[in-house]
Order: C-alpha cells, then sequence, then structure tokens
C-alpha cells in the first residue's frame, strides 16, 4: 500500500483533550480509505458514504481560501450524486430518491457546508444554492482553526430500484472522480445477511452475485 | 489400438501399477477430503446465526463479541448494563431484543441465560427456527432448557435436576438453588446444542445468596421466597437484534456504537464472520497447500516408477521398434499409461472420499458440530480428477522423452 496511508487517530486525540468532561472517543481516521454501506430491502437501497477529507479533496485544514472552499462546495455537490460515483446496472432501473452530503470536522461536529437534495433531478444543482451555502458559512466562523482537525465528508442516499436483483456489480466510477482515493470498504446487507468487501483503486468493480 | 496395448501393459504389471494408483488415489483423497472438511466448517460455522441483524456487547473486537456470544468461545470482556440493554432495546429501530448472559456452567456445558424470545427468534441454517424434541420451553423460574449434545453426553431426561456451577470451571456448585430440565431441543449442529439455557431471571436468582463469589454462609433463601423477589438483572453479556428495516441496520449499528454512555459495541454477524475467516485463511490455505504437494509428491512416484520400468522395459519398446512402431508411438503409450494411472487413482480417490465421507458424516457431526454435506460431484472434483490427468502427463513427458531418445538407438543392441 502507499506510504502516506495513515491513522491519524493520535492527532485528533491531541485535538480533543480540549474537551475535558465530556465522554471522549472518536472514530478511526485513515487517509485514503472510505466507507460504503448498502443495505437493501424490497425496492428500496440505502447508502451511506463516508471518506476523509484527504481522499477527497486533498486538504482537511479548515478552508480559509476562495479555491479551498469552492473545492469542498464542487466535492460535496459531485458526492449528492450516488448513482455517477456508485454505479449500477441499468437493468436495476434504480433513480435517486433522496440525497445529502456534506463535510463533517471529527473534533466539534461542524457542518462545514451541507447540502440536500430531495429529488432526483440530477441537473438541478444551480448556483445560488451554493453561494446561499457559501455566504452561511460565512458568518459561521469556527474557533478552532488552527487545532490539527480532521475531517470527512458524509452522504445519504435512497435509491429507489425497479428490479434491485440485477444489481450484480457495483462499478466505483468513485475512483475516476477523486484522484486521492485508493480504497472503499464496502458492507453490503441483502435478505441473505451481511457481507463485506475491500475495492481498491487497481479493480474498482464489485461483483454482488448470489447475494439475492 | 494403442489404448489397449496400454492397459494391457499396465495390467501385465499389475502389483506396481496398483501401488503407484493407490498412493494416487490416497493422496487425491486426502486432497478432496480437506477441500469437503474446510468447506464443511465454513458453512457449519456460517450457518450457527441467520436472521440477527447485530449483535450488541461491550466494546472489544467484532471477532470476539461473536465468538463469545454465538459460539461460546472465549469471554466477554465487560458486560452490558441493564440500564443500556434497556436503552438499546427502547430504541425505535430495533423490531426484536434477544439478552444472552454468560458466565455460570454445568459440568463442560456454558449455561446461557435468555428470554423466551431466544426460541423465537435465534435462526440457524438459512432461517430454520429452535425445535424443542422433548418437553416445552422453560415456563417456571427454575426451568432450564438443554441442548441436545448436553442431553446425550450427561444422560439427561426431561425431568431431571440440575445443578448450575458458579463460573465456568469452578467446583462451587450452586446446590441450593436445583433446576429441573423442562425441555430438549433438537439438534441443530450449532453451540445451542452444547447450551444449558434458563431465564435471565434465574441466573439473578441462583445469586441471590452469594456474595463476591462465595455463598454467604447460613444464608438460604428458599425457591418460593425467590420467586416472589424481583429479579431484574444488573447486565447482560451481549443482546441479538432484529431490526425493523434492514435499512436502520447501519443507522442503528452507528448510534450504538456512539452510545456514550456505556462503550458498546455493535456488529453485523455476517461481516465478523467473514472477518474471523480472514484470520484463519491463512492456516486453510497451509492445508490445501499440504494437501496439494501430497499429491504431486504421488505423481512423482508415479514418474519414478515408469523410469524404473523403462529398463525392464527395453527389450519390450525394441520390439515395437521392430515391428514398425515409430518413436512417437512408444511416447504416446507411455504418456497413455501415466494418464491412465492417474486417471484411474484420483476417480478412486474420489470414490474414496465419498466412502469417508458415508463412515465420517455422523461422527464428525456429533464430535465436531461441523456437518458435512454429501453433494454429488460437480464440476469442482471434475476439474480436480483432469487437473491430475494432466498433471500427470506432464510429469511422465521426461520419461517419456527418455524412452523416445532410447528406443531409436537401444534395445536392438542388448547388452545383457
Amino acid at each position: 500500500m502507499p506510504s502516506f496511508r495513515m491513522i491519524a487517530l493520535p492527532l485528533v486525540c491531541m485535538a480533543a483533550t480540549a474537551q475535558a468532561d465530556e465522554t471522549r472517543q472518536l472514530d478511526a481516521h485513515e487517509h485514503g480509505i472510505g466507507a460504503l454501506n448498502v443495505a437493501f430491502d424490497g425496492n428500496t437501497v440505502a447508502m451511506e458514504f463516508q471518506a476523509p477529507g484527504a481522499d477527497i479533496v486533498g486538504f482537511e485544514y479548515e478552508a480559509t481560501s476562495q479555491e479551498d472552499r469552492t473545492a469542498i462546495e464542487d466535492a460535496v455537490a459531485t458526492l449528492a450524486k450516488p448513482l455517477d460515483l456508485f454505479q449500477v446496472p441499468a437493468a436495476a432501473e434504480c433513480s435517486v430518491t433522496q440525497a445529502s452530503s456534506a463535510l463533517i470536522t471529527e473534533d466539534a461536529d461542524n457542518h462545514e457546508e451541507h447540502h440536500d437534495h430531495d429529488d432526483h433531478d440530477d441537473e438541478d444543482h444551480s448556483e445560488h444554492d451554493h453561494e446561499k451555502h457559501a455566504e452561511h458559512d460565512d458568518h459561521e466562523e469556527h474557533d478552532h482553526a488552527a487545532a490539527p482537525s480532521h475531517n470527512e465528508f458524509e452522504g445519504a442516499y435512497t435509491l429507489s430500484c425497479a428490479n434491485p436483483a440485477a444489481i450484480d456489480t457495483l462499478t466505483f466510477a468513485y475512483f475516476d472522480v477523486f484522484p486521492n482515493a485508493l480504497e472503499i470498504e464496502v458492507q453490503i446487507i441483502t435478505p441473505t445477511g451481511a457481507k463485506a468487501y475491500e475495492v481498491e483503486r487497481d479493480a474498482p468493480e464489485l461483483a454482488l452475485s448470489g447475494l439475492f | 489400438m494403442i489404448l489397449r496395448l496400454a492397459l494391457a501393459s499396465l495390467w501385465a504389471r499389475a502389483l506396481t501399477v496398483g501401488m503407484t494408483i493407490l498412493a494416487i488415489a490416497l493422496s487425491v483423497g486426502l486432497f478432496l477430503g480437506v477441500e469437503k472438511v474446510r468447506t464443511g466448517a465454513k458453512d457449519s460455522f456460517a450457518d450457527t446465526i441467520s436472521g440477527t441483524h447485530l449483535i450488541v456487547g461491550a466494546r472489544s473486537g467484532s471477532v470476539q463479541l461473536l465468538l463469545y456470544s454465538v459460539f461460546r468461545i472465549g469471554n466477554a470482556t465487560n458486560n452490558v448494563s441493564w440500564e443500556s440493554y434497556q436503552d438499546v432495546a427502547s430504541r425505535e429501530e430495533v423490531d426484536w431484543i434477544v439478552p444472552i448472559s454468560l458466565g455460570d456452567s454445568h459440568r463442560q456445558f456454558r449455561v446461557m441465560g435468555t428470554t423466551r424470545a431466544f426460541f423465537e427468534h435465534y435462526k440457524y441454517r438459512q432461517g430454520r427456527s429452535l425445535a424443542v424434541q422433548h418437553g416445552v420451553v422453560m415456563d417456571d423460574l427454575f426451568d432450564a432448557v438443554i441442548g441436545a449434545d448436553v442431553a446425550e453426553t450427561l444422560g439427561y431426561a426431561v425431568g431431571d435436576p440440575i445443578i448450575v456451577a458458579h463460573g465456568l470451571a469452578s467446583f462451587t456448585e450452586h446446590k441450593d438453588q436445583p433446576f429441573r430440565i423442562s425441555g430438549i431441543l433438537a439438534k441443530t449442529g450449532t453451540p445451542v446444542d452444547r447450551t444449558v439455557i434458563v431465564s435471565l431471571e434465574a441466573i439473578e436468582a441462583i445469586h441471590v445468596d452469594w456474595r463476591n463469589g462465595a455463598q454467604v454462609p447460613g444464608q438460604s433463601t428458599s425457591a418460593d421466597e425467590i420467586r416472589q423477589m424481583d429479579l431484574v438483572p444488573q447486565a447482560v453479556t451481549a443482546a441479538l437484534i432484529g431490526v425493523k428495516s434492514p435499512l436502520q441496520t447501519f443507522g442503528l449499528q452507528r448510534a450504538i456504537n456512539e452510545y456514550p454512555e456505556e462503550p458498546l459495541l455493535a456488529i453485523l454477524p455476517g461481516v465478523a464472520l467473514q472477518e474471523l475467516w480472514g484470520i484463519v485463511g491463512v492456516a486453510e490455505t497451509a492445508l490445501r497447500a499440504v494437501s496439494a504437494m501430497v499429491v504431486i509428491t504421488a505423481l512423482i512416484g508415479m514418474m519414478a516408477t515408469i523410469f524404473s520400468s523403462l529398463n525392464e522395459r527395453r527389450r519390450e519398446m525394441a520390439i515395437f521398434r521392430v515391428m514398425g512402431a515409430r518413436p512417437r508411438v512408444i511416447v504416446t503409450l507411455l504418456l497413455l499409461e501415466a494418464m491412465l494411472m492417474a486417471g484411474i487413482g484420483a476417480i478412486l480417490g474420489l470414490l474414496l472420499v465419498y466412502l469417508g465421507l458415508f463412515i465420517a458424516q455422523p461422527i464428525v457431526d456429533s464430535a465436531y458440530g461441523i456437518w458435512l454435506p454429501i453433494t454429488p460431484p460437480g464440476l469442482r472434483e471434475a476439474l480436480i480428477v483432469l487437473a491430475v490427468v494432466v498433471a500427470g502427463a506432464i510429469v511422465s513427458m521426461i520419461p517419456a522423452w527418455r524412452a523416445y531418445r532410447l528406443s531409436l538407438a537401444d534395445g536392438m543392441t542388448v547388452k545383457t
């Protein structure tokens, strides 16, 4: 594996010691590795996605320059289109019924950027939406800018599939869109139980035969 | 023509050839047997729990939680407090929840405290429910339901008294509170067969007069008094959860894993099982490699016999040549002989495995709880036989090549 993959937990722990009395716990945070959870129930497919900021935009410090902000906004908008990132066979006839994506900063749970997307009209990422969020961001100044923070992009999606049994592969165009991402840990729940997979950049396809 | 010749030639050396075939048959039998046991063990493990969406326990490792909660291997690092259990149970995603309390034993078998919901929701082998073979599911506080292996090993019948020991390997028994066997479960091939199941309250009840792991001297509460007591457990070891919709599984898992009041861990049984299999996978690969090496050794043994037979067959080869056989025919003959030996050996090995399976299946099932299914040979087996035949052909190339070279000049001028 590439050498810049690292477990950055100690750093985050240092950042967290500021809050003394509370319960202190942090999720593992590993650069290069994202997570995708998929659950099937009838015609509904629920997906959850999570990846470190380093994978998606290449940095995890708090965005201060306009350039960084634009990068985050673009990434959040891209992550709101799950079927462009995690492609399912056309025969499954899936459409997005609900999609949201956000950037979460680990040490304070601040939502820096949020992108809600309620219908599956994918072309409708109008610019004013982004601007509104950018403005909103401006007067929400964070006081922990100096702390070595880690952040993660998250997405939650609901798909409606006419024929979910036709989903025999998942193709991860995600790796083409985000060149810093190396691996995704996938967990899939089907009526036959739960299974875990690792999908890597070299082989961005996941065969799901025999799960239905 | 050559085939008949090859068969006749093998028949003429029946003893040596027979030994070679036996060696190949045994090695192929070993290889296939290892495969059968390997996949059988894997399936048995995978079949132990089904229909449970999440297992909750104290925060440790997912494999550890799976092992102690489902397979009764190892111990919990911590318990889950009753308050936390109630919090989880009252979440709206939870369709059903079954608590499990471990820690006591009866002889070599573990005692598990749970609720009647266990019998309803615990599923194995793709959704099969537990069945009570004799008697009924526990009704009274001091009723126990025992697994098939417990009944068989200890010769228990419904109505027999049973005494639960404190801890897992101790001699301090809860003699003051004897249980009665109310039911015996049908064989499942899962660790439930080796478990004594009592109610969650019963686990509390047997510890009523106990403090710090020992009985309080002179204090003995009668069974009837205990029945009147409020036996709310302080903690459970783990809990099995079914969610209302599979879509909520990940959300509930995250909520439990981030539960602030107590470090809890929720795992997906299938994923934990896969993780476990990833660990065991190394040993598995080693086992396969060793058995494959045995097959290769047998084939090399065959090569050695062919080599040594070349010497004694020099005259035979010479006669073939005199009669007009081309050197190519000699090579074909030797290859064919080798492939016949390998093929017959492989098929015999296959038969040997099935014979072994018929004999060993019930023994392995009762001794280890591993069910080895007897399935008709499929593509896999056909491929293995084919691979052995091809490998046999390849190793016999070397003696065949030697015979080819020799047959050009040798044999006509026999020196002996």
